[in-house]
C-alpha cells in the first residue's frame, strides 16, 4: 500500500488489483482468526457443558440426589400425615428450620415464636426422639418429632 | 419426565395462538408458545395476589381474553407484518437442531436434582401461589417464610403451581421440572434468534448459523452449570434476556422480532429481580433503538415555535415520540412492575438490603469486582472478536441490517453494573454472598458474551464465503449504505 503511494505510476497500472486482492486476504485472514476464536470459545464450553452433563449423570452423583429427593417428598408427606391441616406450628430445629418451613406451606402454619403455636415439628435423626414425643414417620435416617406445646 | 412434557404442552397450548400471531410459522414459535404460557400464568398470579381468587380461575380469564384478542384481530385482518417464513427445509433442520442441543442437558433431569433455593424460593412459593389469594398473602406476609426472598417476581412460582394444577401436589418434583424445561425454552428463543442471523444467506452460512444457535442452547445450560437443571431460575430469566437482546437489538428491525423481544423482557422481569432491572433496561435499550433520539426535533420545534401561534402543537410530535418510547418500555414490562407495587403495598422489601452492612464500600466494592471477573473469562476473548469484528465487518453488518454491537455490549454492562451495585450496597458479608451466587448472577453477561461470538462468528464466515463479492460491492459503498436502508 505504502510503495504504491509512493509511486503512483504503479497505482495507475496495477495497483488497484494488488491493493483489493491484499485487502482481500487481510479481510479472509481477520475473518478466519474471528471464526478460529469464536469457533474454539464455544467449543470449549460446550465441551464443559457435556463433561457437566455427564458428571451429572454417574450414578454416583444420581444417588444422594434420588436420596434427598425421596426424602424430602418423605417428610412432605409426614407432616400432613402427623399434624392436622392449618395447625400452627413452631419449629424447633434449627437446621432444618427452613426445609421444614417450606414442606409445611399449605398444611401447617409455622409460627414465628412458640407463644402462638399448638405444636412443636423438629426432625431428629432416625431413633433419637424426645420423651413425651410422638412416633413420627421416617424417611431415610431423619424422623419427624411432633409434640403437642 | 411424561409428567414434564404435557405441563409444557399445558403452558404452550394457551399461548399458542399468541405465539404464532407474533412469530408465524417459524421455529421459535415452538420455544415462544411455552414462555407465553409461562408469562400469562405470571399474569394471573399478579391478579391473584392484587385482587383475590385462585390461580387457575385467573389464568382461564387471562388465557382466553389474550386468545379472543388475537383472533379478534386475525378476523379484523390484522396482522403483524412478519418476514417471509423461513423455507421449511430450514426451519426443520434448525428445530432438530436446537432440540438435539437442548436434550443432551436435559437429559439431567433424570438426576431428579432440587436445588436448594429451588426448594426453599421457588417451591414453597409456587405451594403458595397454589393456594389461592388467602395462602399466598399470609404466607408472603408470614417472617418466618424471609428467607424464601418473598418479595421475588411470581413467573416460575405461577409455572410451577399450575403444574401442580395439572398433577397433584403429590410429585414436589414436577414444579422445579418445569423451571428447567422454561430455561430450554428460554435457550430455544435465543438460539433461534442466532439460527435467523442466517436467513437469505448461502447455504454455508445457513448451516453455521443453526450450528450456532445449537451451540447457544448447549453453552447456556454449560455457563449455568447444576444450576440450569435443578430448579434455579437464574438461566431462565438470564437466557430471556439473551433472546431479548437478541431479537431487539441485534436482528433486523422489524415487527416480529420487536415483539418477540417484547415476550422475552417480559418474562426477565417476571422471573427474578435481577431480571426485572436488566429487562427494564433492555427495554430501554430496545425502544431507544426503535424509536431513535435526534437533536433535529429541538430545531424542528424551535422553527416552528418561531413561526407559528401554538408552540403546543408543534411539541406534540415530539410528545408522541417520548410517548412511544416509554409505552415501548412500560406495556411489556407492566406486569413485572405491577406485582413489584402490590410487594411493596404489603409491606414486604428487598431482603439484600433490609439491613446495613458493617463492610466499607471500598471493600465490597473490590471484592465484587473480583468475584465478577473471575466469572467473566470469555470477556477478553468477545472484546478482541468485537474489535475484529468492527475493524473488518462493520460495513457486512451493516448491509444485513444487524444492530451496531454497541446495543449489545450496553445491555452487558448495563446488567453487570446492576448487580455490581447490588453487591457493593446490599447488606450481606460480601464474601459469602459472592461465593454463593456471583456465578449465577453473572450467567447473562456470561451467556450474552458468548452469544456475541456466535453473532461475529457467522457474520465472518458469510463474509468469508462471500469475500470476493463483497469486496466487489465495498467500491462503492455510498450505493451500499443507501441500499441497505437506515442505519440500527
Amino acid at each position: 500500500m505504502n510503495r504504491h503511494m509512493r509511486m503512483p505510476g504503479r497505482v495507475a497500472q496495477d495497483g488497484p488489483s494488488v491493493s483489493a486482492a491484499r485487502r482481500h486476504l487481510g479481510r479472509r485472514i481477520g475473518c478466519a482468526l474471528i471464526v478460529a476464536v469464536a469457533g474454539v470459545a464455544l467449543g470449549l464450553s460446550v465441551h464443559h457443558g457435556l463433561q457437566t452433563t455427564t458428571a451429572l449423570l454417574r450414578p454416583r452423583a444420581i444417588r444422594p440426589s434420588v436420596v434427598a429427593d425421596r426424602q424430602e417428598q418423605c417428610i412432605y408427606r409426614a407432616i400432613r400425615s402427623d399434624l392436622p391441616k392449618g395447625a400452627a406450628v413452631y419449629i424447633n430445629d434449627p437446621v432444618h428450620i427452613q426445609r421444614l418451613a417450606e414442606l409445611s406451606t399449605l398444611w401447617a402454619v409455622p409460627q414465628p415464636s412458640r407463644a402462638t403455636a399448638r405444636w412443636t415439628i423438629a426432625l431428629v435423626p432416625g431413633s433419637s426422639r424426645a420423651p413425651g414425643s410422638r412416633a413420627g414417620s421416617r424417611c431415610y435416617g431423619l424422623e419427624l418429632e411432633v409434640r403437642r406445646t | 419426565m411424561t409428567e414434564l412434557l404435557v405441563v409444557i404442552v399445558g403452558l404452550g397450548a394457551p399461548g399458542f395462538l399468541l405465539a404464532l400471531a407474533v412469530a408465524g410459522a417459524s421455529p421459535v414459535l415452538v420455544f415462544l408458545a411455552p414462555l407465553l404460557g409461562a408469562g400469562l400464568a405470571a399474569v394471573a398470579a399478579v391478579f391473584e395476589l392484587g385482587v383475590g381468587g385462585s390461580l387457575l380461575a385467573w389464568y382461564v380469564v387471562v388465557a382466553v381474553i389474550a386468545n379472543v384478542a388475537v383472533v379478534a384481530l386475525w378476523l379484523v385482518r390484522v396482522r403483524f407484518p412478519t418476514p417471509a417464513d423461513p423455507p421449511w427445509e430450514w426451519s426443520v433442520l434448525t428445530l432438530a437442531v436446537m432440540l438435539l442441543a437442548l436434550i443432551i442437558p436435559l437429559m439431567a433431569l433424570r438426576a431428579e436434582l432440587i436445588g436448594g433455593d429451588a426448594n426453599s424460593i421457588w417451591l414453597t412459593h409456587a405451594l403458595m401461589v397454589s393456594g389461592g389469594h388467602h395462602a399466598l398473602v399470609a404466607g408472603l406476609k408470614n417472617p418466618v417464610y424471609s428467607f424464601s426472598n418473598p418479595d421475588y417476581p411470581p413467573l416460575v412460582p405461577a409455572a410451577g403451581a399450575l403444574a401442580f394444577a395439572l398433577f397433584g401436589r403429590g410429585d414436589l418434583h414436577i414444579a422445579p421440572g418445569t423451571t428447567v424445561l422454561l430455561n430450554a425454552c428460554a435457550l430455544g428463543v435465543a438460539g433461534t434468534g442466532i439460527a435467523a442471523l442466517g436467513g437469505g444467506r448461502r447455504p454455508l452460512t445457513r448451516l453455521a448459523a443453526v450450528a450456532a444457535a445449537g451451540a447457544i442452547g448447549l453453552v447456556g445450560f454449560a455457563v449455568a452449570g447444576q444450576f440450569g437443571v435443578d430448579g434455579y431460575a437464574d438461566l431462565l430469566w438470564a437466557a430471556a434476556a439473551v433472546a431479548a437482546v437478541i431479537w431487539g437489538l441485534v436482528l433486523p428491525r422489524g415487527t416480529q422480532a420487536l415483539v418477540v423481544a417484547w415476550v422475552c423482557a417480559g418474562v426477565a422481569t417476571l422471573t427474578k429481580n435481577e431480571g426485572l432491572t436488566t429487562g427494564l433496561a433492555l427495554l430501554v435499550l430496545i425502544a431507544l433503538r426503535y424509536r431513535p433520539v435526534t437533536l433535529s426535533w429541538v430545531w424542528r420545534l424551535r422553527r416552528r415555535e418561531a413561526g407559528g401561534r401554538f408552540p403546543g402543537v408543534a411539541a406534540w410530535p415530539v410528545i408522541r415520540a417520548w410517548a412511544q418510547r416509554a409505552g415501548f418500555v412500560v406495556v411489556p414490562a407492566l406486569p413485572g412492575l405491577v406485582w413489584a407495587g402490590l410487594i411493596r403495598r404489603l409491606g414486604l422489601s428487598d431482603r439484600f438490603f433490609a439491613s446495613p452492612s458493617s463492610e466499607t464500600l471500598v471493600l465490597r466494592a473490590h471484592a465484587a469486582l473480583d468475584g465478577m471477573a473471575g466469572q467473566l473469562a470469555v470477556a477478553p476473548l468477545a472484546a478482541a472478536v468485537l474489535v475484529a469484528g468492527c475493524c473488518l465487518l462493520r460495513r457486512d453488518r451493516e448491509r444485513a441490517g444487524l444492530g451496531n454491537p454497541a446495543w449489545l455490549w450496553l445491555s452487558c454492562l448495563a446488567s453487570l453494573l446492576t448487580i455490581f451495585a447490588t453487591y457493593v450496597f446490599g447488606g450481606f458479608e460480601i464474601y459469602g454472598w459472592l461465593a454463593y451466587s456471583v456465578n449465577r448472577t453473572t450467567i447473562f453477561a456470561q451467556l450474552l458474551l458468548y452469544a456475541e461470538l456466535a453473532i461475529w462468528l457467522v457474520i465472518a464466515l458469510d463474509t468469508a464465503f462471500t469475500g470476493e463479492r463483497t469486496e466487489q460491492r465495498n467500491v462503492t459503498p455510498d450505493a451500499v449504505s443507501v441500499a441497505a436502508g437506515p442505519r440500527s
